[in-house]
């Protein structure tokens, strides 16, 4: 079991719609590169240069768990996990999830989800700017001052005379 | 198909009769072209020869990935094209980053080969193993971007990647470019014109297949030391440079060094370069920051205008286009230049082609060889940007004036005749790139020796542009150094574009951007041997040297097919402006380019007769194209 206190957190505003998350994920799940069947997916409006990355959020009160029929999704700490040795099939979860955080493998057909790569999330380790990363749960919001403190700053600087007018 | 890395599988497409095949790519393509550029080679050396018209039905167009397209190896997201050129008559390929590459891998195909000529407007549609050939009437004469949008929504699904022409590609100019995920171009030597002349409108292209590799362990090894190479040695080199800034930083470095082509390759140095710098462009415009396919070096990014006549979000401009609508037409207002390069973009043309040309008129104007009667008007005055963007448009569409532009400076100058041919700057018909051989001595054999033309990619050295003299002691030898990071030295340079020819021709076989290979440089041989070979399991390239030879055959090839269509030494030359005028302005003020005193190495680097630049019988036999000797003298 993976080390449950940490959680994926997304930040859409640094990803730049490489896909490094999506083959990375792939690889690790299937030993291909083949963005379509990972578990996370960058969706992106190229020519405006909108980028999001979309995965399973792990949600504390999760959807998917309640609407599965048989208990082959179930909470772990602060994850969500899918044994799919319960699993029917019945894509339930599927149409529950707000997010598509649990999907259709487009070869198999079978539902699949984000596992966190038992604990080291190949996507957060790949990401190269930052928009991924796996975190304590109790550090993200810390972290978000952190980065508002930042973009305080820089307003801040505007506003102060740099000299010369 | 045995080897790892490769779908196994290319698609043939006969527009003339509508048939579509799917085919095994050859093991032994594979084994000795290794893929993308290596495959256009021997594809057009086989199907196309000195009678084929570009914009004829023989015409072939190769679309290729290489071996590592898709895979987690860093920038392995471009595809390669390979046809005969409109523009030049002679070579000519092309290559697009983005994320179409990669999907046509992952769709299961190594390589798309279209021939023939459609009668009608058709698109291509490549969906895994269904692959056919839909109505296009209803997109012809949209632009790239508009084209984009409406393939998806027919195709009821926006995650296509789609590939497309614009106006101008389906006009014929003669430097049309391919534009795929929405502004990423395969601009030089008309590849666009050539899918218009087959009334090929766009490919759309979605897999799910994926792609496997031959030794996993190997392969996440070298994948895991190339992310340090570029992360942890090279991180900060490529952090502060390519991914701040974009390519626009060369701007301000290469003017520093006097070698931007500045009022049509006048002089190499300018005044106000600033103002169209990657600081300024930062500081002022970019809003966010972009990525092909796989991507760690990043140097795609986005600018905002909020007010004024160009006011719009575009994909921010390359060096290249920044100088040959900037610089080049002594413009420095950044919103015109964004919005020519989107137009560029939209219209389906190559940037620098098209500045290029402009610039040939301007001079022409500014001399008087060129008036208001040929323009229709227009006035050509340096700097004057409303024109200029005018006079884009009209070239797409071939209206007025523009129909001159739209042939490219060579044709367009011999149309208009009055001594206007000597300010048209091109090498075999392809404009001169953002470069100057006066200030840098080596990129003017690069322009003058390239198989497509005057163009950089092919084996520009940037060991002199800011001095990587660990780089150069570590691949030539200690006692090289010096000559070899001076930019106005030639001693070695001869040598050097021969090794950069190789190294990026692999770079373009396997395939792997230029921006980790040539610029930052921070791959070479040894990396792109541990690759191949642990992606596809071929074990004769774990020696460096094989691939080495792999590489000067795709090289040597490519020669031939020039050397086929005619072309000899005398053909590999420069404008005399960069011969016999010396550099204006600059830091590389009173220099030329001193051409011969580099050729003679080069044709013996490159294993030619220096008489004649034909490759010698021996060279041909020592790569496996011993079928050719003896026929070209």
């Amino acid at each position: 079991m993976p080390a449950v206190d940490r959680i994926l957190v997304v930040d859409p505003e640094r990803c730049t719609g490489c896909r490094i998350c999506e083959a990375a994920c792939s690889y690790q799940h299937y030993g291909e590169f083949n963005p379509r069947r990972s578990y996370i997916t960058v969706l992106k409006r190229e020519s405006d240069g909108l980028f999001v990355p979309m995965v399973c959020q792990h949600c504390a009160k999760p959807l998917c768990v309640e609407a599965c029929p048989t208990g082959a999704l179930y909470q772990y700490g602060s994850a969500v996990f899918l044994d799919k040795s319960k699993c029917i099939e019945c894509r339930q979860c599927v149409n529950a999830c707000p997010f598509g955080g649990v999907g259709i493998d487009p070869v198999t057909l079978q539902v699949v989800k984000c596992d966190l790569c038992g604990g080291d999330p190949q996507c957060a380790r790949r990401c190269p700017t930052g928009a991924i990363s796996y975190v304590r749960a109790d550090l993200v919001g810390y972290r978000r001052k952190l980065e508002g403190a930042e973009r305080l700053s820089r307003l801040t600087s505007l506003i102060v005379p740099s000299g010369g007018g | 198909m045995r080897y790892g890395g490769y779908a196994g599988r290319y698609i043939r497409v006969d527009l003339s009769s509508g048939s579509i095949g799917v085919l095994e790519t050859p093991e032994s393509l594979a084994r000795d072209y290794v893929g993308g550029l290596g495959f256009g080679v021997r594809l057009l050396w086989d199907e196309v020869d000195e009678r084929t018209d570009p914009l004829g039905p023989d015409n072939r167009l190769v679309i290729a990935t290489g071996p590592l397209t898709g895979t987690l190896f860093p920038a392995a997201g471009r595809y390669q094209m390979a046809a005969k050129s409109p523009l030049t008559g002679i070579w000519g390929q092309s290559n697009s980053g983005g994320f179409f590459g990669p999907e046509l891998k992952f769709a299961g195909y190594d390589m798309v080969v279209i021939q023939g000529r459609s009668e009608r407007p058709v698109y291509l549609v490549i969906d895994d193993d269904e692959v056919r050939l839909a109505d296009a009437s209803h997109v012809w004469g949209k632009t790239t971007f508009e084209t984009t949008d409406i393939v998806r929504e027919d195709l009821g699904d926006e995650t296509f990647k789609v590939m497309a022409i614009g106006p101008a590609g389906e006009n014929l100019v003669r430097f049309a470019a391919v534009i795929n995920d929405a502004g990423n171009a395969g601009g030089r030597t008309g590849m666009g014109a050539v899918m218009g002349s087959k009334k090929l409108k766009a490919i759309a292209v979605r897999g799910s297949r994926g792609v496997r590799v031959a030794d996993d362990g190997a392969f996440m090894e070298v994948v895991d030391e190339a992310y340090e190479k570029l992360q942890v040695e090279w991180g900060e080199a490529v952090r502060e440079t390519l991914t701040k800034y974009g390519t626009p930083n060369l701007v301000e470095a290469i003017n520093a060094i006097g070698r931007m082509p500045v009022k049509n390759h006048w002089t190499g140095y300018w005044e106000r370069a600033d103002e169209i710098g990657g600081v300024a462009i930062r500081e002022r415009y970019r809003v966010k920051q972009g990525s092909c396919y796989g991507c760690l070096v990043q140097c795609k990014y986005y600018v905002e205008v909020r007010e004024g006549p160009f006011a719009g979000r575009y994909k921010g401009p390359e060096y290249e286009a920044i100088v040959s609508f900037g610089s080049s037409l002594l413009i420095d207002d950044l919103p015109a230049i964004f919005r020519a390069n989107h137009l560029a973009d939209a219209l389906g043309m190559d940037s620098i082609s098209l500045g290029m040309t402009i610039a040939w008129a301007m001079e022409s104007w500014e001399r008087g060889l060129l008036t208001a009667e040929d323009t229709g008007g227009l006035d050509l005055s340096w700097g004057n940007a409303d024109s200029v963007i005018e006079l884009i448009e009209k070239t797409a569409y071939r209206e007025g004036f523009g129909g001159v532009i739209a042939e490219g400076s060579r044709r367009a100058s011999q149309i208009i005749g009055r001594g206007t041919e000597k300010y048209a700057m091109h090498v075999k018909g392809l404009e001169i790139s953002a470069q100057d051989g006066r200030a840098h001595q080596s990129s003017g054999l690069t322009h003058a020796t390239a198989a497509r033309g005057a163009d950089h990619l092919t084996s520009l050295s940037c060991l002199e542009e800011r001095g990587y003299e660990r780089v150069a002691a570590e691949r030539y030898g200690e006692d090289k150094v010096r000559e070899l990071t001076d930019p106005l030295e030639t001693k070695y340079k001869g040598w050097l574009v021969k090794d950069l020819e190789d190294l990026y021709a692999m770079g373009n076989s396997l395939i792997i951007c230029w921006y980790e290979v040539g610029w930052p440089p921070v791959f070479y041989f040894d990396d792109m041997a541990r690759a191949l070979a642990a992606a596809t399991g071929m074990e004769e390239y774990r020696d460096p040297r094989a691939i080495r030879i792999a590489a000067e055959r795709i090289v040597t090839l490519r020669r031939m097919f020039n050397v086929r269509e005619g072309l000899r030494r005398k053909d590999d030359t420069l404008p005399e402006r960069f011969l016999r005028e010396p550099m204006p302005t600059g830091p590389a003020r009173g220099n030329v380019c001193r051409l011969d005193e580099m050729l003679d190495d080069y044709y013996r680097a490159r294993g030619c007769d220096p008489e004649t630049g034909v490759p010698t019988d021996e060279t041909l036999r020592r790569l496996g194209l011993g079928d050719l000797a003896g026929r070209w003298r």
